[in-house]
């Protein structure tokens, strides 16, 4: 009676995965492996988006990375996703050691600062680059025009200036994302023991050391998860830079991903975006494959 | 002992002036836009660092609100926010269970391809979703947008759901089955009801990433009484922001208000959801 080994009762048993598992493999092929294989083909055509007949060619690679306005974007990127990437984490180090310290010395006022930095972090990301278009605004109800007119400094040219421009998307970036880098390293160092910190009071170590010999190494693993995240959510930005400069002036601030967008919907040209975005598939592939190294070396999973 | 009471003290002002600079810069800007947005129109242009304006008022929210389709944009916005969450939930649950649970081979490998996918810029997937949807007619509805939420979300909560099974003993569904459930009953009635706090967690978080989502609608929906408000407020900044920066100030401060009022209520939740993934052990 028994139908112990009968293999289809074994591939579907539930004690097995695959029924489990059924809905989140189809999401997956439907929504993710498919497009992706739609944008690698995409890539070897040379269709666009007014025409249905399209003719399958590498013309269309030979094309986008022989335009100089590639490596500009690229430049650019890189610039917004380091600068971003550094200041958030810094930023976000330097508010969770100070909130852990509140914690530890039972100082109130955390949840407070928390709650208004994570404000920035969970409105849409259209929004944070309305209000930075208007903090930045160089009209006179710019805030920040104000404040530094104020001490006696005349008028920046936030958004207009090429070179302010991508200034301005990285503060308004580094606003958005601190949050989350500040929630990972407060939680980080609350899992730190405390009787490191008591075994380096009684050697003698001043704050400093013990900022750098305990903290720092303790809190390795989190801070790399940490750049991981923060550099692929970066990279895939472009949300918030619409509203605030729209990618220029210029192309000063078209990021990679808007740039991918513009092909697609602005040139028409599928091909090209799908190139772009083959693009953007490798460094997402790259840094994916440091993040699998790191969290089994870290043994997450 | 006097100078580490010194030491402290000026431990605690250093401590309380890195609150005071980050409070300034995160809240600072947030200030000054709900300032603007109740000011008259005659208030707007004049070089002055006033944040209480001479005659407040809230004309500007009820135009956003009445002539500008804003309230249909919050529906829309409500609406695919609460799909792709409680979609993504039912469909990561069941695989979050069977990661957590069942012994089989490739489960580690499996887990981190999906995991993985979050890398995978929403641009990416929605390129080759349009010209799919297109053709199937289905562009410009919002049953097949949400389904793409869903996808998005998906990765997500599997994982974190993934990290709130492993909290709970096996030894619960096994003593469930013992007792006669199936596995499919222990896991609806016995570890589902255990992780309700988890669950919130997970809906709070992909309700509130679903909220702001703006490639996958901005690809996907043009029809303006479609639209969620993260797109909805990009056109309407274009009409508005050289003419009435204060109505846009209104507008900005209505799209993130649910979210930031979901958060505040519920940040317990989501503190614990954006840890639970990074930090385990």
């Amino acid at each position: 009676m028994t139908k112990k080994g009968f293999a289809p009762r074994e591939l579907i048993g539930e004690n097995r995965p695959t029924l489990w598992m059924a809905p989140l493999l189809a999401v997956v092929t439907l929504f993710y492996l498919y497009p992706a294989f739609e944008v690698l083909r995409f890539s070897v055509t040379n269709s666009s988006l007014l025409q249905a007949n399209y003719e399958y060619t590498l013309r269309t690679y030979a094309q986008v990375l022989g335009d100089p306005v590639l490596y500009k974007v690229i430049r650019t990127t890189a610039i917004f996703v380091l600068a971003s990437v550094v200041l958030q984490l810094a930023l976000g180090l330097l508010i969770a050691v100070a909130a852990n310290r509140a914690r530890r010395r039972r100082l109130p006022g955390i949840v407070f600062m928390r709650s208004v930095i994570l404000s920035a972090w969970v409105m849409p990301g259209v929004v944070i680059g309305i209000v930075w278009a208007i903090v930045l605004n160089e009209a006179s109800y710019g805030l920040i025009n104000l404040v530094l007119s104020a001490v006696g400094i005349g008028g920046v040219a936030w958004l207009s200036n090429p070179n302010t421009a991508l200034l301005s998307i990285i503060i308004a970036n580094v606003w958005r994302g601190t949050a989350f880098s500040m929630i990972l390293q407060y939680a980080g160092l609350q899992s730190i023991p405390d009787e490191l910190y008591e075994a380096a009071e009684v050697d003698g170590a001043n704050a400093l050391q013990t900022f750098w010999h305990i903290t720092i190494p303790q809190l390795r693993p989190i801070l790399m998860i940490n750049i991981i995240l923060i550099t692929i959510s970066t990279l895939n930005t472009f949300d918030m830079i619409l509203p605030l400069t729209g990618g220029g002036p210029g192309q000063a601030t078209e990021v990679l991903s808007l740039r991918t967008y513009n092909v697609i919907f602005g040139q028409f040209s599928l091909a090209g975006g799908a190139v772009l975005a083959v693009i953007m598939l490798a460094i997402s592939l790259v840094i994916t494959l440091f993040y699998r190294r790191l969290l089994r070396s870290e043994g997450v999973v | 002992m006097r100078s580490r009471t010194a030491q402290r003290r000026v431990g605690d002002a250093l401590t309380y002036l890195v609150f005071a600079a980050a409070l300034v810069f995160f809240g600072g800007p947030l200030l000054w836009v709900l300032s603007l947005s109740i000011r008259t129109q005659q208030e707007v242009f004049i070089t002055s660092l006033r944040v209480i304006p001479e005659s407040p008022t809230l004309e500007n929210y009820v135009e956003v609100l009445y002539s500008a389709q804003f309230s249909v944009f919050l529906i829309n916005s409500l609406k695919l926010s609460v799909a792709g969450s409680v979609g993504a939930i039912l469909v990561a649950a069941p695989a979050a269970y069977a990661f957590s649970r069942l012994d089989f081979r490739g489960n580690s490998a499996l887990l981190i391809s999906v995991l993985a996918l979050q890398m995978i810029s929403e641009l990416v997937i929605a390129i080759p979703l349009y010209r799919y949807f297109a053709r199937l007619n289905v562009l410009d509805s919002h049953f097949s947008t949400a389904m793409v939420y869903i996808a998005i979300l998906v990765p997500l909560a599997t994982w974190m759901l993934k990290g709130f099974f492993d909290g709970i003993p096996p030894a619960l569904d096994e003593a469930a089955m013992v007792d006669g459930c199936t596995r499919f009953g222990a896991f609806r009635r016995i570890v589902l009801p255990l992780i309700l706090p988890g669950l919130t967690s997970v809906f709070v978080l992909t309700a509130i990433l679903a909220w702001g989502q703006f490639i996958v609608p901005y690809i996907l929906l043009s029809e303006p009484s479609l639209l969620p408000i993260s797109v909805g407020i990009l056109n309407f900044q274009g009409n508005y922001a050289s003419t009435s920066p204060n109505v846009v100030a209104a507008g900005g401060i209505l799209a993130m208000l649910p979210a930031i009022a979901t958060f505040v209520i519920l940040q317990r939740f989501i503190v614990r959801a954006l840890t639970s993934g990074a930090i385990k052990g």
